[in-house]
């Protein structure tokens, strides 16, 4: 059964603090549903992808939360994999599609985490890590500083390669209406912010972010009315440990490599083919690591191609990464993410990305991983044919 | 969320114990600046993920000189208390790093 998406839509992201989760679902829903012409009881079922509603917030059962919200009586789940979360509830909505057991599926990714003091939410997300991770006080910044340095020790980059990813998107971000920081920076600005986790600074990391993000998909008898269908022609998921001590190589992502490998088999498209990707940029070095996993760049290579921007929008002759700011300038509401990245990818591919929209897009990617690598997924989108 | 179960380190004694003395080497590094709950008394510090031969331990670095800190250095696992106490008073025990000098 091939699938398509339908409607798309995204709350801003940012500090939300006079919006609930319930307000912030149900109006990134509604105007889903809106987007995709289909009303709730069209519905056949909801999955929510979100990580820290029972650890901060403590309300779990969020399928039936937002199914509540939204007046459903329909099967409703809530898909969790740290920061994956939002592309994982994704990849399961897929495969309810492609199954043949469901029709049409609504995929809500959503968190809200600034409600909660800063070191609340450290510790929160740390529950994507192991016991000894958590025994020994590191957070996420922290975990992804440990990877930094081996890869700057292993690589010998400078640490201008780092600043230049949030330089990138940060100008990328100041082109999204929807993004928690709509300012361009400079390498010298990244360089001298305050340090998080050394070698990491604030400007190498993602921020704490609130929003929610929504996608409608069917199968190819529902495709139709005013939106033209974006095809998923790949959905890969692979998984590694949970601490970085059980894995031989830190500086590259084990599961991001498999899950696209998959994706791109599934999808029958190399990297080459691509022409837009939303990676998940949770630290600068993040998009580093990912565009090697992805097969775009060797290793070691792809920071220099950031610095040159080679893969910035207006400079790019080829792919171009993060137009919508990614996790770093966008904002990372950390169950909304993976589905923001499919937002961005669909409207770059329906030629609606407004300042952000890339010329001639006609297959897109999407990257999302969890905890320190510990899960990725990895989709392929293409644009129909007649568009 | 910060609360500690006496039960969870009770079981986890055993594999404490047996880490303990261990001599790694420090593969990679950072400081932490901005820390999770329960560890805020004690920045900046350093954690690290040690080889020692066929296994890893990732662990913070207790008593340094955070220059000395660096990829190559030897460290020794000692045991130390991990973080402050919850409202209930149970001391929570595990494994940290020594740098030694060899």
């Amino acid at each position: 059964m091939k699938t398509a998406v339908l409607g798309v839509s995204s709350s801003k992201f940012g500090e939300l603090w006079d919006v609930s989760p319930r307000t912030l679902v149900s109006q990134t829903a509604n105007e889903v549903l809106k987007a995709s012409q289909l009303s709730i009881a069209d519905i056949d079922a909801i999955y929510v992808g979100n990580m820290l509603s029972g650890i901060l917030g403590n309300q779990e059962n969020l399928g039936s939360f937002f199914a509540e919200e939204l007046g459903a009586n329909c099967a409703a789940f809530k898909v969790e994999g740290a920061c994956a979360s939002g592309g994982l509830a994704f990849h399961n909505a897929y495969l309810g599609i492609k199954s043949g057991a469901y029709d049409r599926v609504l995929v809500i990714g959503v968190e809200k985490m600034t409600d909660h003091k800063p070191d609340e939410v450290a510790s929160g997300l740390m529950g994507a890590g192991s016991e000894e991770e958590r025994v020994s006080g590191i957070t996420f910044p922290g975990l992804y500083a440990i990877m930094a340095r081996a890869y700057i020790n292993k690589y010998k980059i400078p640490k201008e390669y780092l600043a230049s990813v949030a330089v990138k998107n940060h100008y990328h971000g100041s082109l999204n209406p929807k993004a928690q920081f709509q300012r361009a920076i400079t390498i010298e600005k990244a360089l001298q912010s305050t340090m998080i986790s050394d070698p990491l600074t604030l400007l190498d990391c993602s921020p704490i972010s609130d929003g929610a993000s929504a996608a409608v998909l069917v199968n190819e008898k529902n495709v139709g009315g005013k939106n033209k269908p974006v095809w998923v022609i790949g959905s890969g998921v692979a998984t590694d440990s949970l601490g970085l001590s059980k894995r031989d190589d830190i500086t590259s992502l084990k599961s991001a490599r498999l899950a696209a490998i998959k994706a791109y088999k599934q999808a029958n498209v190399k990297p080459a083919d691509i022409d837009i990707a939303e990676v998940h940029d949770c630290f600068t070095i993040a998009e580093i690591m990912a565009l090697e996993d992805l097969g775009f760049y060797q290793k070691g290579k792809s920071g220099k191609a950031i610095f040159e921007e080679k893969l910035t929008l207006g400079r790019s002759k080829e792919l171009v990464v993060n137009t919508s700011g990614g996790l770093k300038a966008c904002g990372h509401p950390v169950g909304a993410t993976g589905v923001k990245q499919i937002v961005e990818v669909v409207e770059q591919l329906r030629g609606k990305a407004d300042k952000r929209q890339v010329e001639d897009v006609r297959i897109g990617l999407t990257h999302n991983v969890g905890g320190s690598g510990a899960v990725a997924v990895v989709n392929i989108f293409k644009r129909a044919k007649d568009q | 969320m910060n609360n500690i179960s006496p039960v969870k380190i009770w079981r986890n004694q055993k594999k404490i114990a047996s880490l303990i003395g261990k001599i790694g080497v420090i593969e990679s590094f950072t400081i932490i600046f901005v820390p999770p709950s329960g560890f805020e008394g004690q920045v900046p510090y350093p954690v690290a993920l040690a080889s020692f031969g066929k296994s890893k331990l990732t662990a913070s670095i207790v008593d340094c000189d955070l220059d000395k800190v660096k990829i190559g250095a030897v460290v020794e696992v000692v045991l130390r208390r991990v973080k402050k106490t919850d409202r209930e008073g149970v001391i929570p025990y595990g494994a940290k790093f020594k740098l030694i000098s060899k």
